[in-house]
């Protein structure tokens, strides 16, 4: 008697919706049973249960409010940029719009440690550079003080507000043209076409983005850690940051802290999809049309000022504010005293450790962004394509990491590999594994936005001509979301170069990465190596990028 | 009962000898060691947890690799409670991956050796350490490095006469809003906030509280903020520090006070576990010995425990300072929960 | 006559390298319904959206109601919210997020007209075009034909005088669109109201237009009466586009002395009887319509040629016949009362009006 044949997308399906969900809860599980150990912290597994550490939130209720008005602004701050930005660049017909368009991935290779390295440079109270000049026009005190809630803010609000951008302006230039022409030809002036059709078309778009921006500012770590607590101002992923580190560690109190933050976040997310589902406008047709540019006359050159200002301020102020730290013998900003050298370069070359752990981040960042993006390529097609039972409840799983802050969630991921019998503690796979898990969501999301515009005749095509599902699966699906995978695989590539809240607790001695190196230098060595650091990681991003975007042109022949 | 008395005379004795690991210590370039140098260099590795800036570490690892080039130093640089969390959590998870371990707070290193986590060996070059800066019984936790603070300004901005010159000058109300300290996580803050407590009373630090000093989590940012004219003053401010903005010309100064000043000890240690033991034992007596802490004291510019090693390049002597540590260790680790809720309070955390 | 209410002149349009339209110029007089009639890419679209403001020429002059409103000469170009034309797009271009009534009303209250006023125009353009209780419904749920209705609606609400049409039919199905065009053409008619009408569907534009503008690259090829075009076609690319035509290739003898006609000698030894004043001695081409071939003796045809039925297709409407002749094939069409058989001999005859000299 012959066992029927099981379709083999019976069994892959289930085994690798099963094995990411895995991947994501069982570090959680870990977070959840540390949050209710209100017994010794250290002892494993904890030996007295309770809710006492939920409770004692209350006790940190400034942080809690602080994270909250941070989060808020710098949201609003993001969004307002991003729009701007995407309306700028895809609707107006300022010039050079396209070279814009790719500087605004710039500020994404830049962690935000480094942008709140460089905007203390050139904000800090009294002396920062920009200060120092306003005080020299003749005017009182300072222009502004970055060590503050706003200064938080506008640091996370000019990183975010790439991600905001390529989310408004992916939903701006997928809008029918003809919407707004058929408004300018009924007699609309171009402000009233751009507020009665324009916004409203694109409000969805710009909905999701703010509620993705805002979950991710409740879990953002640098900017606060930075400029918040020299200013006395905290956040809740500070507080973590101080819970884990002084000692006794307080675990319990952290992974409560982490717990609160991803229900929040997890809240919004949700919302989220709601909003979606809901409110969407099919602005995506089967015609191709290229969004036709506004005309917007003199305007032109103020825009494209705003344009350009974006990426000065976000991009080559801060560059170039760390390009002078790293070459200063000790880092001032007093004009009067400083002194310039190589050295910092010379001794951030020359450090032993630093070199293995450029190499490991570029072996990690490769390595997880390449087997990422096809496990999530079909994991993306299994979600939104496939009718499989449970699909929806894998999708809202695997956005859990989304909503743990980072630093939280590599204490659990740290608990839950270490007591699992696989030796892989301390190597690279380890921090493989965590990277892959960590950006699941981002490399989920991005995959679905093209997976859903794909037209299902293509795959049922494939189908009808007598292809199997694997063959489908490598010959048909995987070509079509070709540009959603390559974009995929850059985004986790930089992420994972720059991961460092996961990498810290993660790392072993043969292990190391460049992030949290970075962060030791500045912690522990001084603010110009750091800095010097900091600008050779950047640079190294930027040129790794570049190569393998050639190779990847030359090998799909795809321009983006 | 004479026997009895031979026997009480003999116990007296052994505990009042260090048991010195081994019979014949080797002579080496300038130190002694119990270790079977062979073995160490057959193992090959050697594994360094601690909280040192990395690029110094490496110079100061770089040295004990010239005389053995066959041990491949690897070297981990964690904060402090990062540092131990990890520590514990592999030691549950049975993964043991470092040799040596430097904590540097006492309160991790008391408590790890509660938990059994070193190993016992006692150095011959441990003799030349007094018994307040070593383990009880020894060989489990030496001072490798002593961190000495005090307060620190800003000579550009703040006259030689206004400048403090005792701890108690830094309460007027004129350095309002002016102060730099470290964080509660800072094991040297801890010590701080406990000698000062006992000289000046329980009011002095609540005293403090509302000139509103900012905290910071490393002394890179305190003495940067020093330079940038952003504090006027840095209490809590490494020597350490001191000496390294000094060699780049910046502008600071640095104030001993009378009373003392306050150290923080780096303890040193081998982890029972060692997975190269040999090498961590030879790695030991070069450190401890007056090798090593030489160059130490040159790379990370503390302070040596050990009287026969010269004073970081740039810096005065030990015997300028008056050197203030804590004597009962076990009542610093029990009153560390509560200077973490003052210091919190003080610096705006809660 | 009154003051033509379009007037371009010379219009250049480049996109880049490429020469979208090529200097082409044309006056429509107000109430006439022009169609500009092309294959893909021929740069009628693009004429359109210059007229509307859409697009911006390289070159040439466009003059609305007598006001010029884009001249390169006196660089002047007028944004198209200010031309005071109206447009019903290709993909209707409603609104997903009004309702209808706020979608036709749209341009009423740019206007700023009083909300009394623009509910009664509002419902009586709705009524125009028989959507009247559809005015509370979100446009988001309307069918295909709906919307178009919608579309026109809207354009027509602030009663423009001058309205343009790109392709409005043109996503709708076989049936509907028969329907509309002749919906459209009475409501155009009935308000007087001057078209510029975009489509490359050939039927439709003789079907509903006063004139007829072919194009063809960028180019004007004949612009004429729906019968013009039709029956007198002036170059190989008109006669070909517009309606089904045999091209016979052959050379002129010379007049033949009977009613102006040319003595036309074709491949194979056929002699023909032709009008027109095309072609040399050496080479020409004749059009000869499907429609006009008659099977069989007719009289006083002066052009009667043995053929063979080739081939029969049966088109519901009519049967089309691809019938061997000494000068190669033609293509006949007839209504389906005449049935022959295929293989059978017949005899081709038309008439020499009918054979136009390109």
């Amino acid at each position: 008697m012959r066992l029927p044949a099981i379709a083999p997308r019976n069994i892959v399906m289930p085994l690798v919706v099963l094995l990411c969900g895995g991947l994501v809860l069982y570090p959680i599980g870990f977070l959840i049973n540390e949050s209710l150990n209100v017994g010794d912290p250290s002892a494993f597994p904890p030996e007295e249960y309770g809710f006492d550490n939920f409770i004692n939130l209350t006790d940190d209720y400034r942080a809690l409010a602080n994270t909250l008005l941070v989060s808020c602004i710098a949201t609003v701050l993001a969004v307002i940029f991003g729009f701007l930005q995407a309306w700028i660049l895809t609707r107006t017909n300022i010039p050079g719009r396209r070279r814009l368009e790719r500087l605004m991935e710039l500020p994404y290779y830049m962690t935000p440690l480094i942008g709140a390295l460089a905007w203390g440079v050139l904000l800090g109270p009294k002396t920062g550079l920009v200060n120092q000049l306003w005080r020299s026009a003749g005017a009182p005190g300072d222009l502004f003080n970055i060590y503050s809630a706003y200064g938080i803010a506008w640091v996370m609000a000019l990183f975010e507000g790439t991600v905001a951008f390529v989310m408004i302006s992916a939903a701006m230039k997928s809008m029918d043209p003809s919407l707004e022409e058929s408004s300018r030809v009924l007699g609309a002036g171009k402000l009233r076409t751009a507020l009665r059709i324009t916004l409203p078309l694109v409000a969805p778009g710009v909905l999701s983005a703010t509620i993705f921006v805002f979950a991710e500012m409740l879990g953002s770590f640098a900017a606060a850690f930075v400029l918040g607590i020299p200013g006395r101002f905290y956040v809740v992923t500070t507080v973590i940051w101080q819970a884990t580190l002084s000692f006794p560690p307080d675990y319990g109190r952290a992974a409560a802290m982490g717990l609160s933050l991803f229900a929040v976040m997890l809240v919004t997310l949700t919302l989220a999809r709601l909003v979606l589902r809901h409110g969407t406008y099919t602005t995506i047709t089967g015609k191709a049309f290229r969004p036709r540019a506004m005309d917007v006359g003199v305007m032109r050159w103020p825009l494209l000022g705003i344009a350009w200002g974006y990426i000065i301020v976000a991009v080559i102020l801060p560059l170039g504010a760390l390009m002078l730290t790293s070459f200063e013998r000790f880092a001032t900003v007093i004009l009067s005293q400083m002194q310039f050298t190589f050295a910092n370069y010379q001794t951030a070359l020359q450090m032993g450790s630093v070199g293995p752990a450029f190499v490991n981040s570029l072996i990690l960042g490769i390595s997880v962004a390449t087997i990422g993006v096809v496990v999530i390529g079909v994991l993306a097609w299994i979600i939104y394509r496939s009718r499989m039972p449970g699909s929806g409840v894998a999708e809202y799983v695997i956005m859990f990491p989304q909503a743990v802050p980072r630093l939280v969630f590599g204490l659990g991921l740290l608990w839950a590999w270490i007591n699992l019998p696989i030796p892989i503690y301390g190597t690279l796979w380890l921090l493989a594994l965590a990277y892959f898990t960590v950006f699941l969501p981002l490399g989920l999301r991005t995959i679905a936005s093209v997976v859903l515009q794909v037209d299902p005749s293509l795959e049922e095509c494939a189908r009808v001509c007598g292809a199997g599902w694997g063959y489908q699966m490598r010959t048909v699906i995987m070509p079509l979301l070709r540009p959603g995978l390559v974009a995929a695989w850059l985004l986790i590539f930089i992420a994972s170069v720059r991961e460092l809240g996961v990498s810290i607790f993660l790392m072993g001695p043969n292990s190391k990465v460049i992030a949290p190196a970075i962060v030791n230098s500045w912690l522990s060595s001084s603010s110009e190596l750091s800095a010097a650091m900091a600008l050779i990681q950047t640079a190294t991003v930027f040129i790794a990028v570049a190569i393998l975007f050639g190779l990847a042109r030359r090998v799909t022949g795809v321009t983006q | 009962m004479r026997r009895l008395r031979l026997a009480a005379l003999l116990v007296a004795l052994s505990a009042a000898t260090p048991a010195i690991a081994c019979d014949n210590p080797r002579q080496m370039a300038g130190f002694k060691t119990c270790a079977d140098v062979a073995k160490a260099e057959s193992e090959g590795a050697l594994v360094v947890y601690s909280t040192d800036p990395e690029a110094a570490a490496e110079q100061e690892l770089g040295k004990f690799r010239a005389l053995f080039p066959m041990i491949k130093p690897i070297y981990l640089r964690l904060q402090a409670g990062a540092l131990y969390a990890k520590l514990l959590a592999e030691r549950q998870g049975n993964v043991f991956l470092p040799d040596v371990t430097q904590l540097s707070d006492m309160s991790f290193a008391l408590d790890f050796q509660k938990r059994g986590g070193y190993m016992q060996y006692v150095s011959p070059e441990m003799a030349a350490y007094r018994p307040e800066y070593k383990s009880s019984p020894e060989g489990y936790w030496t001072w490798g490095a002593l961190v000495m603070a005090a307060i620190a300004y800003n000579p550009t901005l703040v006259s030689r006469e206004e400048a403090p010159k005792t701890w108690k000058d830094m309460l007027d109300p004129k350095w309002a809003d002016a102060i730099s300290v470290k964080v509660s996580i800072s094991g040297l803050q801890h010590v701080e906030w406990y000698l000062l407590r006992q000289l000046y009373g329980n009011d002095f630090w609540p005293r403090l509280a509302p000139l509103k000093p900012h905290a910071f989590d490393s002394y890179v940012q305190q003495f940067d903020r020093l330079v940038n004219g952003q504090d006027k003053v840095a209490l809590t401010a490494q020597y350490s520090g001191y000496l390294m903005m000094k060699a780049k010309g910046a502008p600071v100064e640095f104030v001993i006070p009378p009373d003392g000043v306050v150290a923080a000890p780096q303890p040193w240690g081998i982890v029972k576990e060692a997975p190269h033991p040999a090498a961590a034992q030879l790695f030991m007596d070069w450190f401890l010995g007056v090798p090593g802490q030489t160059g130490n004291a040159e790379v990370l510019l503390t302070h040596s425990a050990r009287a026969d090693v010269p004073p970081p390049p740039g810096g005065a002597s030990i015997n300028e300072f008056k050197v203030l540590t804590p004597t009962d260790w076990h009542a610093f680790e029990q009153s560390h929960a509560q200077f973490v809720r003052e210091w919190d309070k003080i610096t705006g955390l809660r | 006559m009154s003051e033509p209410r379009i007037e371009v002149a010379d219009l250049i349009v480049r996109y880049g390298d490429v020469i979208a339209v090529d200097g082409i110029g044309f006056d429509i007089a107000p109430g006439e319904l022009v169609t500009l009639l092309g294959p893909s890419g021929c740069g009628k679209t693009t004429t359109l959206r210059a007229v509307a403001g859409l697009e911006t020429p390289s070159g040439g002059s466009i003059r609305l109601n007598g006001d010029t409103v884009y001249s390169a000469g006196q660089r002047r170009n007028v944004p198209a919210e200010k031309r005071g034309v109206s447009m019903v797009f290709q993909s209707y271009a409603i609104w997903p997020h009004m309702t209808v009534f706020d979608n036709v009303a749209y341009g009423l209250r740019v206007r700023r007209l009083p909300p009394g006023e623009v509910r009664e125009n509002v419902r009586r353009v709705l009524g125009l075009v028989q959507m009247l209780e559809y005015a509370d419904r979100p446009a988001s749920k309307l069918s295909g034909g709906q919307q178009q209705r919608v579309a026109v609606a809207r354009a027509i609400a602030f009663s423009p005088n001058v309205v343009l049409f790109d392709e409005p039919l043109s996503n709708l199905d076989a049936k509907l669109r028969a329907e509309m065009r002749v919906e459209l053409r009475e409501l155009q008619r009935r308000l007087d109201i001057t078209s510029l009408y975009v489509t490359h569907d050939q039927e439709e534009a003789l079907a509903i237009s006063d004139r007829v503008i072919v194009m063809s690259g960028g180019r004007i090829e004949q612009i004429g009466t729906p019968e013009d075009i039709y029956n007198r076609p002036r170059s190989r690319f008109v006669a070909d586009f517009v309606g089904s035509a045999n091209l016979i290739e052959g050379k002129v003898r010379g007049p033949s002395g009977t009613d102006g006609t040319l003595i036309f000698d074709a491949q194979g030894g056929v002699e023909l009887e032709v009008v027109g004043s095309g072609g040399s001695s050496d080479r020409a081409t004749v059009a000869l319509r499907s429609s006009y071939i008659h099977l069989g003796q007719a009289p006083g045809s002066h052009n009667a040629v043995a053929g063979r039925i080739h081939r029969r297709m049966f088109h519901g409407d009519f049967i089309q016949y691809v019938v061997d002749w000494p000068a190669g094939q033609l293509i006949v069409r007839r209504p389906p009362t005449e049935l022959f058989e295929e293989g059978s001999d017949v005899t081709v005859s038309f008439a020499p009006v009918h054979c136009v000299l390109l």
